[in-house]
């Protein structure tokens, strides 16, 4: 063709990362590969499990800030902000927690921890008697899992 | 540049909802949860529609408006029925139980007959 410009040169911006929700859900990993969040729901009830996948399926594809999860995906506070959890009674009544950590960013970072979209990062869960309290302890051990996967680039996830 | 495998959410989901006790209790959640989200995220894109304010819809409601924020941007869990009919008031709608289809109903009341102790009954 008369006229034609030469060979477009090959980009070498990577292209936008697509940050249409759904998010990607992960299970955090911790350095032997194990996944807390994913041992925690495999010993779940099947009907907690059940429910506990339907608020994550439900955030991710209504990721915060709009309200979404029905009620059960909640920020924390105090010592435990940055993180949500998802809050669950079971059987007799006995109470389940999935804390989670809101992977987002500009796309640089996000593909410097190896994600190609913004993300729901499950780090673990914790379970107790009805009435009874999770104690400060508990919570340090979430924070040190959590600290743990966000101190790597890129991220160690369960596959 | 490394890009993590995030593909065992999907799959671990499709392997257990081929348990049908699994899949009846995933899409009840999904269902109950599709149900409140709505209510809320309507409710507040009435409020937008209306020109009214997070601060001013509190005011309307004698609330604090950071319950308000919370409550809209999912940082309160369990939204209070009381709260969600007092601004859907405030806003000039209310809040309604709709029946759903009769195929629907007939399986609530099969479930419920399945159910139902034959001496309490």
């Amino acid at each position: 063709m008369s006229g034609r410009r030469g060979k477009q040169p090959n980009r070498t911006e990577p292209a936008a990362l697509d940050r249409r929700p759904p998010w990607a859900i992960v299970y955090a990993a911790r350095d032997d590969g194990i996944s807390p969040g994913l041992t925690f729901l495999d010993a779940c009830p099947g009907k907690v499990d059940a429910e506990f996948g339907a608020v994550l399926d439900a955030v991710a594809g209504a990721p915060p800030p709009a309200f979404s999860g029905g009620g059960k995906w909640e920020a924390m506070h105090g010592d435990m902000g940055g993180y949500y959890e998802i809050r669950l009674t079971g059987p007799g009544r006995e109470q389940f927690r999935l804390f989670c950590l809101l992977e987002n960013g500009t796309d640089a970072q996000l593909t410097e921890r190896g994600l190609h979209k913004p993300a729901l990062a499950v780090i673990t869960g914790l379970r107790k008697p009805w009435r009874t309290t999770l104690s400060a302890n508990d919570y340090a051990g979430v924070r040190k899992l959590g600290d743990a996967y966000l101190a790597r680039l890129p991220r160690r996830v369960a596959t | 540049m490394t890009r993590l495998d995030t593909s065992l959410h999907d799959r671990r989901r499709a392997e257990r909802l081929r348990d049908p006790e699994y899949r009846e209790a995933y899409e009840q959640a999904s269902h109950e949860i599709a149900q409140t989200d709505q209510v809320i995220r309507t409710l507040d894109a009435l409020r937008v529609e209306m020109g009214v304010s997070k601060a001013e819809l509190a005011r309307r409601i004698n609330r604090n408006p950071s319950s308000i924020r919370r409550l809209f941007t999912a940082q309160q869990a369990r939204p209070e029925l009381a709260l969600v009919a007092a601004i859907a008031d405030a806003l000039g709608a209310e809040v309604r139980v709709v029946p759903t289809t009769p195929a629907a109903k007939k399986v609530v009341r099969e479930r419920a007959g399945s159910d139902r102790d034959p001496v309490a009954a």
